[in-house]
């Protein structure tokens, strides 16, 4: 009895020990977000946290390293530990914009995105006392009054500003677009009658509630916690845009780590009760998983900001 | 509302409070340890232990950093917390009388207060509170910044137009890396170190710190001037005192408050505007900058109130008005709340169980700050000088680098910590060149989206002047420039026959050489300035070019008053010329060296090597060794902290 006990004991050890030098995650998970707390990177990693130590049994330690519009993260990310310990978060357009714009010490193909997990689609928001009730509203008065709709947004360059410069383009209407430093403070300008709407975040709806009006979001289909909001798509504008945000390793990470990661934040994607966290967050849950069509979306994507922002006048 | 105050003070609430405030203030106390970093780290116990407990132990954290950032002020002149700056302008002074124990208590005691007055408002008034907060745009965000800087024209007594340079210098520097405004590559020289700027609290590190360092290697005197025996917390005067400024106390609560209240201003500012309101009312002795209580009172009652002020745009409109504000954020959101003006009507039991707990926190910091505060005293006041240096200039490395996890961080705060040495003993003291800093993006921002929307709407005049609390904030910005000069204009005004120019002999030809080289060095850093700007696009150049012509004018401007009067304002250099210059070379020898041995490796052999330049007694077998062994033992230690405790990835 005691003998068999022995053995089992043992050959179960040795099964644990032969899975463990390949099981994820090896130990806690570095999860460096290269902006500062309190944005949409930052809010949805604490959403992916809890998740990840639910099913992995492992700390998912979340940091910060901001600078440069992300640039100081990036481009340090190939210097990190390749075990798949560390993770970062990378956000679209800002990954393939950035090295455009001169040399920030990182180019897009050195980072290797293994999934995108979500991104937030850009939205017109105004003030819930505006007079625009419609976006043929906002129209008509920039067709009346160029430059006179005054936009707040998240930084330049960015999915925000390129929304704006892209909308232009497609209504034709001239609008002035105000850089601010992170949602946050684009918000602020919006709430406080700095500016006449926001390109902003279908989650500054979700955050502002009653206080504010989406008048369109930039999705294929209506955002589900905003079943009243139409697309532009819907209002004759071919628009789908937003920030994605996703996570890369180590470019020396081996080909196994790169999988195991983005299976894991795949099964957390897949878990109903985050699904419903990030919906009601406003939110857009995406699955760009690694393997050909992470390198098909990218190229897709990589095309679209470029051209975009060649248009914006900021990348030759 | 009884049943939050029950639910936050469980014995268990209680004994996290006391720990967090702690822990804060240990935090607070070392530069380069920030709160944000902290509370970032403690997000996860929200998932495993009650919500609101965790809550309570991250706004202790919180609260108690911000009063710890006050003993690095005052005690080795180095704001622990940006917030703490100003508290260096009249800390540090009383420290070197002999008050640095009186100066503690009093910051405790203001801390305190301040403390209060915001998580009271935070409790009573907050949605009032944030909707006023909104009536602040881009341009009064600009004007405040501008607010801020007038304290130059009286942290740079000795000479004013060397102070504005090295107000431009810092807004300047400032400017390095990408812009927030236009995403565009500035002044970085091809340099991918340089890319995401100069970091503020490395910069204020090396700015302040590493000329404490330098000057205290040089000479056998003591660092503070020690008393003769203890005085346990010296309350009573320091009661007395608080009392004395009760007026000041109120005001700069009131002021932290409204500050911390803005999205994205913080401490820092809170800090500086009421402190350069108290030192306008001030008509006792000493002098503000040279010691007086009321700076310290103003500065951290100030800071400490912003913690509550800085809740209220976090839970009224879900927008985190400081950095920690925003680790919360995250953490009341992953727990379900949905922030918004609903949030206090409907009560969110959580929330209140929060503020009643910030509130805890915040008397616990009484005796908890105290007893700290003390000891902090204690340990800086009787380490030896060959004791101090090393553990002081490791923890300048470890702060710098913990910021953002960058060795190159290290190197740049080194080289501010040289560039600051050197221009203060000219005459262009810090403090001017770390307002230009800390301000200046604040400024741009403001300034650029002023001028977009100005542009657009075509008032650009009525944009930046027109604006009613623009106004109020310009008249206050312009009173307090002026305030300083405020004899000299008297006399001018009633036409009074004393000679308003200020008879000093004048300079030997070697001083005026010397002044002559520093006005050239930062007239040509003008220049490059100006000349990278051409090649900028129109948001990314307008400010930085504007701030280097202002400058390249205050350059011609002392150029001409130097020849005019040969007057000239420096520090004299005392002491060991080879013990002050072996500070910087084995800290950079140190950094050098990181990539090869690792970081304990390089930190053990920085500590050892600088026992020597700092060793003036000389020691006997024992004492060398138990000196070592300190220094051995300290360096490790905090280490471990930074490393296992705290997650920073040492190299």
């Amino acid at each position: 009895m005691t003998i068999r006990k022995t053995i089992l004991a043992a050959a179960l050890a040795a099964l644990a020990g032969s899975a463990s030098a390949n099981d994820f995650p090896p130990g806690s998970v570095d999860y460096i977000i290269p902006f500062g707390p309190g944005g949409e990177s930052d809010i949805t990693a604490r959403f992916q946290q809890p998740f990840f130590q639910d099913l992995f049994g492992e700390q998912l330690v979340v940091s910060y390293q901001p600078g440069g519009g992300g640039a100081v993260g990036w481009s340090q990310l190939n210097g990190l530990a390749d075990d798949g310990t560390k993770i970062m978060g990378i956000n679209l357009p800002h990954i393939v914009i950035k090295p455009e714009q001169g040399d920030v010490g990182f180019t897009t193909e050195d980072i290797a995105a293994v999934y995108w997990f979500h991104y937030t689609p850009d939205a017109i928001v105004v003030k819930a006392d505006s007079d625009f009730q419609t976006l043929q509203d906002l129209i008509d008065f920039a067709k009346e009054n160029p430059r006179q709709v005054i936009f707040s947004g998240s930084g330049k360059g960015t999915a925000n500003h390129l929304a704006q410069v892209q909308f232009d383009d497609l209504a034709d209407i001239e609008t002035t677009y105000v850089a601010f430093k992170g949602t946050g403070a684009a918000v602020t300008a919006l709430l406080g009658n700095q500016v006449t709407a926001e390109w902003g975040y279908t989650t500054v709806g979700a955050a502002q509630g009653d206080a504010v009006r989406m008048l369109a979001v930039a999705m294929e289909e209506r955002h589900p916690a905003f079943p009243d909001v139409p697309t532009f798509k819907e209002l004759g504008f071919d628009m789908v845009s937003g920030a994605y945000r996703g996570v890369a390793v180590p470019n020396s990470a081996s080909e196994e780590v790169r999988q195991q990661v983005a299976d894991a934040i795949a099964t957390i994607n897949a878990d109903a009760a985050f699904q419903q966290q990030m919906i009601d967050g406003g939110f857009a849950l995406v699955d760009v998983g690694y393997g050909p069509d992470m390198d098909a979306f990218m190229a897709e994507k990589a095309e679209g900001y470029i051209a975009a922002a060649r248009s914006a006048e900021i990348i030759d | 509302m009884f049943e939050y105050i029950v639910s936050a003070l469980t014995p268990l609430n209680v004994m996290l409070a006391v720990f967090g405030v702690a822990a804060g203030t240990v935090i607070g106390s070392i530069p380069g340890l920030t709160a944000t970093m902290a509370v970032a780290v403690l997000v996860p116990l929200t998932f495993t232990m009650a919500p609101d407990s965790a809550l309570i132990l991250m706004g202790a954290i919180y609260t108690g950093a911000i009063y710890g950032g006050a003993y690095a002020a005052i005690l080795l002149n180095t704001p622990g917390t940006p917030s703490a700056i100003a508290t260096t302008f009249d800390g540090f002074p009383m420290a070197k009388r002999g008050d640095g124990d009186l100066a503690v208590s009093v910051a405790c005691l203001a801390s305190v207060f301040g403390g209060l007055v915001g998580a009271l408002a935070l409790l009573l008034l907050a949605p009032p509170l944030a909707q006023a907060a909104l009536a602040f745009g881009p341009v009064e965000y600009f004007w405040l910044a501008i607010f801020g800087l007038s304290l130059i024209a009286a942290l740079s007594t000795g000479d004013f137009l060397k102070g504005m340079i090295g107000a431009c210098f810092g807004l300047l520097i400032a400017m390095i890396g990408v812009s927030e405004t236009s995403a565009e590559v500035r002044f970085t020289f091809g340099s991918t170190v340089l890319l995401g700027g100069i970091e503020t609290v490395s910069a204020l590190i090396g700015l302040y710190c590493i000329p404490v360092l330098i000057d205290l290697v040089a000479t056998p005197n003591r660092h503070l001037d020690a008393p003769e025996q203890t005085r346990g917390f010296r309350l009573p005067e320091a009661f007395g005192m608080l009392l004395r400024n009760k007026f000041n106390v109120l005001r700069s609560s009131v002021i932290g408050t409204m500050v911390g209240a803005l999205p994205g201003a913080g401490g820092s500012i809170a800090g500086l505007v009421a402190y350069s309101e108290a030192r306008r009312g001030n008509k006792g002795e000493p002098e503000y900058g040279k010691g007086n209580p009321g700076g310290i009172i103003a500065t951290e009652s100030a800071n400490n109130a912003t913690v509550g002020g800085g809740f209220i745009p976090t839970l009224v409109l879900g927008i985190p008005g400081t950095p920690p504000d925003a680790v919360i954020l995250g953490a009341l959101l992953v727990q379900g709340v949905r922030t918004g003006p609903a949030l206090f009507d409907q009560g969110a039991d959580i929330v209140y169980t929060f503020i009643f707990g910030l509130l805890l926190a915040t008397i616990l910091m009484l005796p908890v700050g105290l007893l700290i505060g003390r000891f902090a005293y204690g340990a800086i006041v009787r380490a030896p000088k060959s004791a101090l240096v090393p553990i002081v200039a490791f923890m300048t490395v470890i702060g710098s680098f913990a910021i953002r996890n960058s060795v190159s961080d290290i190197a740049i705060m080194i080289t501010l910590g040289v560039i600051g040495w050197v221009a203060a003993k000219r005459g262009f003291s810090a403090s001017p060149i770390v307002l230009g800093l800390i301000l200046g993006r604040i400024a741009e921002q403001g300034f650029v989206q002023t001028w977009t929307i100005g542009d657009a709407i075509g008032n650009l005049w009525g944009q930046f002047f027109g604006r009613p609390i623009s106004m109020v904030i310009i008249a206050l910005t312009l009173l307090s420039f002026l305030y300083p000069f405020w004899p000299q204009i008297k006399r001018l005004v009633s036409r009074s026959t004393t000679d308003t120019v200020i008879d000093r002999d004048p300079a030997p030809t070697p001083a005026v050489i010397r002044d002559l080289a520093a006005f050239v060095i930062f007239g040509a850093i003008a220049l490059i300035v100006i000349s990278q700007s051409a090649g900028l696009n129109p948001d990314a150049a307008v400010f930085p070019r504007t701030i280097a012509i202002g400058m390249l004018c205050l350059v011609v401007l002392s150029i001409v008053k130097l020849f005019l009067t040969r007057h000239v304002t420096e520090l004299q250099v005392e002491g060991s010329r080879l013990r002050m210059i072996a500070v910087p070379m084995l800290m950079f020898g140190a950094v050098a060296l990181i990539p090869v041995l690792g970081f304990e490796i390089s930190a053990l052999l920085l500590g050892v090597a600088l026992v020597f330049p700092s060793q003036h007694d000389s020691f006997t077998p024992r004492g060398w060794f138990y000196l070592l062994l300190g220094v051995i033992v300290t360096i490790l230690s905090v280490t471990l902290l930074f490393g296992r405790v705290l997650g920073v990835p040492l190299p």
